[in-house]
């Protein structure tokens, strides 16, 4: 039974525990081992850690594409499959693929109606404008670079006007223009109000855009706080950056667990 | 139903998009070297045995087409992803596999109604007339790709791409033999065959049922009452499938 504040966070995540095994000969795998964390109205929350260490696998609960074994998980104080919750929602999958025979235009209308928008069309045309993506509307998703591609996938996740962005590894494999570009948008829809959470392990990307931020190793929040306070708490250990103090942090975890990266 | 709409334009998009309507020239280049080089060996029989064998090549070509479509299609959303933006909007998973079997549906009767008209193309071209009264086959076709569509459905919800389209492949041969299954059922002395060989019968799809090619190649008028039937049960079946199918999607986890 899962109990939440009255003061509903957008997102409330409870102890949620999830594993995996490959094949039914092999054993399961824990992946989540008892996540636990709160996101803000209006803030940027974000997600970060080594590659493995749950971050999709924490976002798809949230989405509602995969199921925690157990814990609690509430999206606007409904759970994930909720069809309210997921009008609220927008979403980027890591490393996206989408319907490569759609232009730009189609694959936007198609979220569009999929998000219930009545005039798609006026939203659909300001939203390739504003991902600067007006001139390529009428070309195939086929043709676009990664970069394109990355930015018509944050403005179907964006068509909805969410109260809540969703944003897996937004700027991985982007080079600094198109990383400027998203964390741009980052930006922008963070003034409008927009929660986000967005996973990431480009550490000074994260440092530019976030109010607050979790790490999250080996399947554990290890740190979760103001970006301000845990910046400072690497810097009173002499690290210069967060990425320092970050990698610092998941090696000492490999140590403690007699593992290594 | 807009988002349904939605789905079923995307799916229709992609196939077509995929050039599947190159079959059709296949198809044509197929029933022309036929009906030639049949002439001289059909005793006089060539006009009867050309209308007879191009509606069991479109019937072949739509079922493979749906099997070799189908199930690519629907697996290729899951594998690429593509079903995660799709999923994370305020979709029902049910309306997702609606626009998908109207899609791919739509995308095989517009391929079925293609061929049928090729056919009845080198029909006039061989003998100076139409032969309109083939085109009824059409609807029947058209139950008959719903059932295995629905099949590849249900089976893509839960397995992979081949296994889905092997029991496609199993399904439809299967399905068409279910009047030898029922004599089987009935000659057999062996109690425990003869309840298996009536269980499989009652509950796998007979697609029989759909058959009345020859009827209609031979211009024999086709009972009312097993068209009926047949009707309702290729409809009634459709539907079951296409719930177990949502029942099954709407807990898959998409690890």
């Amino acid at each position: 039974m899962c109990i939440f504040n009255a003061m509903q966070a957008v997102i409330e995540l409870k102890d949620i525990k999830r594993s995996f095994k490959n094949h039914f000969w092999q054993k399961k795998k824990q992946v989540l081992e008892g996540i636990s964390l709160q996101i803000r109205e209006g803030e940027v929350f974000g997600f970060l850690g080594p590659n493995g260490a749950g971050k999709t696998t924490t976002i798809k609960i949230i989405t509602g594409l995969i199921r925690p074994d157990s814990g609690c998980v509430s999206i606007f104080g409904m759970t994930p499959h909720s069809l309210s919750a997921k009008q609220r929602i927008g979403f980027l999958p890591e490393s996206p693929y989408f319907y490569e025979h759609l232009t730009g235009y189609e694959f936007l209308k198609i979220h569009a109606v999929l998000s219930n928008l009545e005039k798609y069309k006026e939203r659909t045309f300001t939203l390739l404008e504003r991902v600067g993506l007006k001139d390529a509307m009428h070309v195939q998703l086929r043709s676009y670079s990664r970069g394109m591609l990355q930015r018509i996938g944050i403005a179907q996740a964006m068509i909805g006007s969410p109260d809540l962005l969703i944003l897996d590894e937004p700027l991985t494999g982007l080079d600094p223009i198109g990383r400027k570009e998203i964390k741009d948008l980052i930006l922008e829809e963070k003034s409008k109000g927009t929660t986000i959470f967005f996973s990431s392990h480009i550490l000074p990307d994260a440092e530019a855009v976030c109010d607050r931020i979790g790490i999250v190793i080996q399947g554990r929040i290890k740190e979760i706080g103001d970006m301000s306070t845990l910046l400072k708490k690497g810097l009173q250990a002499d690290k210069i950056t967060l990425e320092d103090w970050f990698v610092d942090q998941v090696k000492a975890t490999a140590e403690k667990r007699g593992t290594t990266r | 139903m807009h988002r349904v709409i939605a789905i079923f334009e995307n799916t229709f998009k992609e196939g077509l998009r995929q050039r599947i309507l190159s079959l059709l020239g296949i198809f044509a280049l197929l029933l022309i070297v036929v009906s030639v080089f049949l002439e001289p060996f059909a005793l006089g029989e060539a006009p009867k045995i050309m209308r007879d064998f191009g509606l069991a090549v479109t019937s072949l070509f739509g079922v493979l087409t749906t099997i070799i479509i189908g199930s690519a299609l629907i697996h290729r959303d899951i594998e690429k992803r593509t079903i995660y933006t799709v999923l994370a909007k305020p979709v029902r998973r049910g309306e997702v596999v609606l626009g998908k079997f109207l899609g791919l549906g739509a995308l095989i009767a517009l391929l079925v109604l293609a061929m049928l008209l090729i056919h009845q193309l080198i029909i006039f071209v061989q003998e100076g007339v139409f032969e309109p009264s083939l085109l009824i086959v059409f609807p029947f076709e058209l139950i008959e790709v719903s059932v295995i569509l629905g099949i590849l459905l249900l089976f893509s919800s839960f397995s992979s791409s081949t296994l889905t389209s092997i029991m496609g492949v199993i399904f439809f041969v299967t399905g068409h033999a279910m009047p030898d299954l029922k004599l089987f059922a009935e000659s057999t002395k062996v109690e425990a065959l003869k309840h298996v060989a009536y269980g499989f019968y009652y509950l796998l799809p007979n697609l029989s049922n759909f058959n009345f090619r020859t009827d209609l190649a031979y211009n024999i008028p086709l009972p009312a009452d097993q068209v009926i039937f047949s009707v309702c049960y290729g409809v009634i079946y459709t539907v079951f499938l296409l719930y177990v199918t949502t029942l099954i999607f709407e807990r898959r986890e998409f690890k």
